[in-house]
């Protein structure tokens, strides 16, 4: 198992590093672009300038980077789930499924699905997993040994690569130039792309459609344009299994017949 | 094969929410924990939804992205009502064992 865990850290450290190493010159997409005095720069978009972006925006992405990440999160869904359905102790079975979780938000990452991405880590690597650990919780017994102080080499290892991987993320984060034009809302760059922009600035917003494929205003358009009802019907779904929950979790009052449950059931001996 | 493996496409993608659909139906079929089975219901949601988010991605389709999300609220919905069950049936009987929750079977 430590095996695994430390075979997909690797995966994921080695592809996330390299498509860093990928992004800076395809965001300095502005070299490839046509050079300053070049019949195109007068607002005009020729087309064949942001070879970098629309290469990254396939999903059938060539780069070695990307085919290493989707099989780190491949690898992460599949062993987060074998995970799941393996193990006798409980917590270990919960953190499998958040790995499986966290896996399939960056699937849905690289998919451009933004939106959904941050919305799977909320609610289920957040949400859900929390109501399963507390659940776990009422339900066991209390660990004899609560401490694992077992292992502080690999733990330590973990830590220092979960350093490195921060530092070359924010590394990464960083070195990017915050463009005012490139930042604006897509309608913004559209208003300004019939003047003079910056390369890089223009080859973004030509890719406006790909990157804005599946964010948040963009999911927001089509939920509250085309499924407002079922938007509406969730809210009450949500309602009435709130509802639903309290009613059925609360504690059985001594007068509404308290052991019914117990009843027909052969008695068993308390596991 | 060196194709298959460095070319990541769609199919890839289909291919991984079956492998972890029929992860969880295995997760369902075989543990007895009731805990356990819901999730491995959560697994195969997500399986399903991986599905989904990947046909709207290769049709250019936000529609998709909506489906998915309401999938999300609904299963969000259902382990919320699920583990308060679990929590009444442990209350009454201090076990979750699917395969000796059989009383409605008679």
């Amino acid at each position: 198992m430590r095996a695994f865990l430390i075979v997909l850290a690797l995966a994921l450290g080695f592809g996330g590093v390299a498509i860093a190493d990928e992004i800076p010159p395809a965001r300095a997409g502005a070299p490839t672009v046509a050079p300053p005095g070049a019949p195109g720069v007068d607002g005009t978009l020729a087309p064949a300038v942001v070879k970098a972006p629309k290469d990254r925006d396939r999903t059938e992405g060539k780069g070695t980077g990307m085919a290493l990440l989707f099989w780190a999160c491949a690898l992460g869904t599949v062993g987060g789930a074998i995970f799941v359905i393996t193990r006798r102790n409980m917590i270990a079975a919960v953190m499998g499924m958040v790995g499986t979780f966290i896996a399939v938000a960056a699937l849905y990452m690289m998919l451009y699905a933004h939106f959904l991405a941050v919305i799977q880590m909320l609610v289920y690597a957040g949400a859900i997993m929390v109501l399963f650990v507390f659940v776990i919780m009422v339900l066991n017994r209390p660990e004899d040994e609560p401490w694992a102080l077992t292992g502080l080499p690999g733990k330590a290892l973990a830590g220092l690569a979960m350093l490195y991987l921060t530092f070359r993320l924010g590394q990464t984060v960083w070195s990017v130039k915050a463009d005012a034009n490139a930042l604006a809302a897509p309608a913004a760059v559209t208003v300004t792309l019939g003047k003079k922009v910056d390369p890089v600035t223009r080859a973004i917003s030509q890719d406006t459609e790909s990157y804005h494929w599946g964010s948040t205003g963009a999911v927001g358009k089509s939920l509250f344009h085309d499924y407002l009802f079922p938007f509406e019907a969730i809210s009450i779904l949500l309602l009435a299994a709130v509802v639903g929950a309290i009613a059925v979790a609360r504690p059985w009052k001594d007068e509404d017949s308290p052991d019914d449950l117990n009843e027909d059931v052969p008695s068993e001996v308390v596991s | 094969m060196n194709d298959i493996l460095l070319h990541v496409g769609f199919g890839h993608f289909l291919v991984l929410a079956a492998v972890l659909f029929a992860i969880g139906v295995a997760g369902v079929l075989l543990r007895r924990n009731a805990l356990i089975v819901m999730m491995s219901i959560e697994l195969m949601l997500n399986a399903a939804n991986i599905t989904i988010v990947t046909f709207a991605r290769m049709h250019h389709d936000l529609n998709g992205l909506s489906f998915a999300l309401i999938v999300i609220a609904v299963a969000a919905a259902e382990i919320a009502v699920g583990l308060a069950i679990l929590i009444a049936v442990f209350r009454g009987r201090r076990h979750v064992d699917v395969d000796r929750l059989n009383t409605l079977k008679y």
